[in-house]
């Protein structure tokens, strides 16, 4: 394994000094999400910097292997923009370059999203930025609202409110559902469904992260919250099924009355359904309060890598007014509290919502996340895929068996 | 009619006059046959219709298949907006699936030749182990491959891939090349090596012909899987500029944002399938013979 | 294999000619010949094979440090009731699988042996789902079963087999026999054609004599169609067990392994622990006893080959 790094590194070191030293460059990967994004930053950074960026776009159900094998064989890129919660477990594989110093040198570091650095720092170095930003919210269907009666202004505030304004607009007709979710989508359940349980008090693991607490009361009730509205058939049918790809899809037919999303949302609704009027509000707890799952991309830095001061460049420009406010454009938060409001000037209103969701949310901590959750064939998926399809006897012993199953891969990890 | 596909019925032995079935008879088969034709052409005619459907409509389901509110591309636009556009990943299919498909018919033909006709040490143990290759799954090798093409500077190479997957063809390959060689009369090697063919000049211009439908078929079915392979293409290619079709329709399926654009799926599947299917049509007396002369042995 | 086998064919020609080259005198040209392929499959096979093993004697991270943990995965592996579970599904769809496809197959090839008139036709389109890629098979059925844009949900519901749209992936009856019925419309074709040439091989006069014989065409079929196709029908055996054993693009692509990890296959659970959950020491160690399994599985089916040759 050794030579081949330094077979690599020789590689690595001819391809350098074949390009001329006044002009640098270095690759950058990006998963397919931040393909709407990624690709203006690096276009706008290399029309106005002497160095350039080399950018990819990787399918994101595989960037995480194509990384890691593409490591092993020593030619890993030497920055990644990665989704945030698998920065913990690239760090403890020891993959990821300590950019503590590089971090803490910038003078707007205290305004960076606390939730991406929270996850971005593991044994208290820091392997991971904020680069792009993406909040859990709620949105809601005005045209529905209006025409089942309710206030289209106003959205819901408790679950109760959820499930009282689903049921009037089920009443609609036989194609209009009140709610929707993905019901087979890892991913999608814990950027929306983990936020109800934190605005309710509790939450799926510790505050050290090394407890599962899948069989806690808050998980419990917003399990038969789910379950109850799927029963009462305010639920397509084949949520059961959606990994996902009907995520976003299912509310821009129009026919859903209320939906979790994420802040991406606003972006692709208004560039894509012009004429579907939503609002956009936060996620709640089952009486009220509010949380949000923290998402997006932590920029990190492949260990061993010469480009650092290439990759600062990249890094300042990204979060320069002009960097942000074309993330902002482009369908990413701003990831810098103190010019967030100017970053989103202009732009549609609802999106101060999800930026308020936004520093007030957080990312959960775990070096398996993607055993656990994001699996299709995890614990997390499997057993809410069960549970919300089920009848209430079963939730108690399926959430049981998850707990101790995510026991077990913590456990294991160690 | 006469049979186009296998020409194999005017030369069946011992071919006596048929009983003629009653005209009745007849009729119900010819029914049964086009009822069961319709049923497996149906998926592979719906998708291909579909793809011409507008945005809006391909959301719906595809009752009936063909676009109602007229004909469109914009399917085909939409796929081709993926990454560096449809043109360029169907080249990089096109070399690999060609490439795999020239290597393997020289392989297989070489060692099929080699041990269909020679008598050497460890044969029996050889070609177990060339068809031992089938049992694993490609899958989990998959890490060990990568380090090895690495070690040969073949990584991210569209050669390295063709060498992958030449492998992977090599067992049914290499068994149908035996049958093909072993289903030539000796007779005919023989006179030729009299009038002094000998070694590769035999193999090339004596059997070579003769075994015509067997390279027909092994390069088919090289040329089929290397054009469909998705896990090898994306785990060793790290560039995206060399990626290849099954890449850019997978990333399509993955939808963007929580949003499939089914369309453009459609649409990526056709452009996967309409060369594998007309390669096929025009060389299917040749394939369909190959692979019925391999198999009887 | 022996040189018996080749009675079977038409004409003795190359039977004799076998026994011929039999005398012929060692020829170390044949090594030559060969030698690309063994190259190929020793760098590209044996080595990783050899690799996958010493790796499976490790706890093996994608990324970080292997470390040596000797038999440990293989005692996990005693446990982990998941790669069981995925195994018994593996058998369970390798045995509908193969009994459909071989079923199939063989009426097809019954079907279509006889010339009359179309019958190319109708051989062709048996045959063209085959050649297209399994890849493409999987994505073309996710859309088909899809629940709202799909085919198979809307045209029940509105030929009135069901009240509400059914999700056919939801339930794993339906989603499992959805999908097999995929792969035996996919590949029926090729063991048609395999079974076919079997067919095709039987002299008619031995039908003919048999009829005078007055046997009914059930008897005929039992006792002159199916010991003379004993071969063919052996190949698509082996071939069907190890493509069914080795299933994982559909279940993968239109299923994801759901519901709840109901449709898993032994592939999938290796795929699984070696790409998702990174432990490839551990997916290596599950590789080595699949494929033992496999080859048990092989050596077992070609005994019913050499079962033939022995009974002659």
């Amino acid at each position: 394994m050794k030579r081949l790094t330094i077979f690599a590194g020789l590689a690595a070191a001819a391809l350098a000094s074949a390009v001329p030293a006044h002009a640098d460059s270095f690759t950058l990967w990006v998963r397919s999400d931040g393909s709407t994004f990624m690709p203006k930053v690096v276009e706008a950074f290399n029309a106005s910097h002497q160095n350039k960026a080399e950018l990819q776009i990787v399918p994101v159900n595989e960037l995480v292997q194509k990384y890691a094998v593409a490591a092993a064989g020593g030619t890993a890129p030497d920055a990644l923009s990665l989704d945030l919660i698998y920065t913990p477990s690239f760090a403890a594989a020891g993959q990821l370059e300590d950019i503590t110093d590089l971090a803490k040198s910038l003078p707007y570091f205290k305004a960076l999203s606390p939730a991406h650095l929270s996850v971005g720092t593991y044994e208290g170095k820091i392997y991971g930025v904020p680069f792009s930003a993406d909040a859990s919210v709620l949105i809601w269907n005005k045209d529905l609202f209006k025409q089942a009666g309710l206030d289209p202004e106003k959205g819901p505030t408790t679950w109760a409110e959820i499930r009282s304004d689903a049921e009037k607009i089920r009443k609609l007709g036989p194609d209009i559902y009140g709610y929707y979710f993905s019901g087979n989508c890892g991913g999608c359940n814990i950027f929306t469904f983990t936020p109800l349980i934190w605005a309710t008090g509790g939450d799926i693991f510790s505050a050290d992260s090394k407890k599962a607490q899948m069989n806690s009361p808050a998980v419990h009730e917003a399990v038969a919250f789910y379950q109850g509205m799927v029963k009462d058939g305010l639920v397509p049918a084949g949520s059961k099924t959606d990994t996902g790809v009907n995520f976003f899809a299912a509310f821009a037919t129009g026919k859903i009355g209320i939906t979790p999303s994420g802040s991406f949302a606003i972006g692709a609704l208004n560039s894509q359904y012009p004429n579907l009027h939503y609002g956009v509000t936060f996620l709640p707890g089952k009486t009220g309060g509010m949380s949000s799952f923290a998402g997006g991309d932590n920029f990190v830095v492949s260990k061993g890598t010469k480009k650092l001061a290439l990759i600062k460049e990249f890094l300042e420009f990204a979060y320069s007014l002009p960097g942000q406010t074309l993330l902002a454009k482009n369908g990413s938060l701003p990831i810098r509290s103190d010019i967030a409001k100017d970053a989103l000037a202009g732009l549609d209103a609802r999106y101060l919502v999800a930026a308020d969701a936004m520093a007030k949310g957080k990312t959960p901590y775990s070096v398996v996340f993607n055993d656990l959750i994001n699996s299709a064939n995890g614990p997390w998926n499997t057993t809410l895929n069960k549970v919300f399809f089920a009848d209430e006897a079963a939730i108690d012993p399926a959430l049981k068996e998850c707990d101790a199953m995510m026991q077990s891969i913590i456990d294991a990890a160690k | 009619m006469s049979d186009i596909v296998t020409g194999r019925d005017a030369v069946r032995p011992h071919q006596p006059v048929r009983h003629r079935p009653p005209k009745r008879i007849r009729l119900a088969q010819q029914a049964a046959s086009i009822l069961v034709a319709a049923l497996f052409l149906f998926p592979l005619v719906w998708t291909v219709l579909v793809t011409f459907k507008s945005k809006a409509e391909s959301a719906q389901p595809p009752l009936p298949p063909w676009p109602v509110n007229g004909w469109s591309l914009e399917n085909y636009h939409s796929l081709d907006q993926f990454g560096a556009g449809l043109m360029h990943y169907a080249e990089n299919s096109l070399v690999i699936a060609f490439g795999t498909a020239a290597l393997t018919v020289v392989v297989s033909t070489l060692a099929g030749y080699g041990f269909s006709r020679f008598r050497f040490p460890m044969k029996g143990a050889f070609f177990i182990l060339i068809l031992a290759t089938m049992m694993v799954p490609f899958q989990s090798i998959l890490t060990p491959l990568f380090l090895i093409l690495t070690r040969l500077h073949l990584n991210n190479s569209l050669v390295g891939l063709i060498l992958i997957y030449v492998t992977l063809q090599l067992p049914f390959s290499v068994f149908m090349m035996r049958n093909a060689f072993d289903a030539v009369p000796r007779e005919i090697a023989e006179a030729a090596r009299i009038d002094g063919a000998r070694g590769l000049k035999l193999l090339v211009f004596v059997l070579g012909p003769l075994v015509m439908p067997g390279v027909a078929s092994v390069g088919l079915i090289a040329f089929l899987n290397a054009w469909n392979e998705f896990l090898g293409a994306l785990v060793f290619l790290s560039d995206q500029d060399k990626y290849t079709l099954p890449i850019l329709v997978n990333a399509v399926r993955q939808g963007h944002f929580g949003a499939i654009d089914w369309g453009a799926v459609q649409a990526g599947v056709a452009v996967m399938m309409l060369p594998c299917l007309a390669l096929f049509l025009i060389l299917q007396r040749y394939y369909i013979r190959g692979l019925t002369a391999g198999a009887v042995k | 294999m022996s040189g018996t086998e080749i009675d079977d064919r038409p004409g003795g020609a190359p039977s004799s000619a076998r026994r011929v080259r039999r005398r012929r005198r060692i020829d170390y040209a044949g090594l030559f010949y060969i030698a690309p392929a063994v190259i190929l499959v020793v760098v590209f096979f044996v080595i990783p094979l050899g690799m996958m093993v010493w790796m499976s004697f490790h706890n093996w991270p994608l990324m970080g440090r292997p470390r040596w943990i000797g038999l440990g995965n293989y005692a996990t592996l005693w446990h982990d009731q998941l790669f069981w579970n995925a195994l018994g599904f593996t058998i369970y769809y390798t045995v509908c699988a193969t009994i459909g496809l071989l079923a199939v197959g063989l009426a097809l090839a019954l079907f279509v042996e006889k010339p009359r008139p179309g019958v190319s036709l109708y051989r062709t389109a048996y045959f063209l789902p085959v050649v297209v890629g399994f890849a493409s098979a999987s994505l073309l059925w996710l859309w088909l079963s899809n629940v709202d844009s799909g085919l198979f949900s809307p045209l029940a519901q509105r030929l009135g087999l069901t009240e509400v749209l059914y999700n056919v992936n939801a339930q794993f009856d339906s989603a499992f026999w959805s999908v097999t019925l995929m792969v035996i419309w996919k590949m029926s074709g090729f063991y048609m054609v395999i079974l076919m040439s079997g067919l095709q091989a039987i002299p008619a006069d031995f039908h003919e004599a048999a009829r005078i014989d007055g046997a009914n065409s059930r008897q005929r079929f039992l006792f002159i169609t199916l010991p003379l196709i004993r071969r063919p029908l052996v190949l698509a055996l082996i071939l069907a067990v190890t493509g069914s054993m080795l299933a994982f693009d559909q279940f993968y692509i239109v299923l994801a392994g759901g519901p709840q990890n109901e449709t898993l296959t032994a592939v999938y659970w290796i795929f699984n622990q070696s790409f998702v959950s990174f432990r490839l020491g551990y997916g290596s160690a599950l590789s080595v006893v699949l494929l033992a399994i496999l080859l048990v599985l092989s050596l077992v089916q070609l005994r019913l080959l050499h079962g033939q040759e022995d009974g002659r």
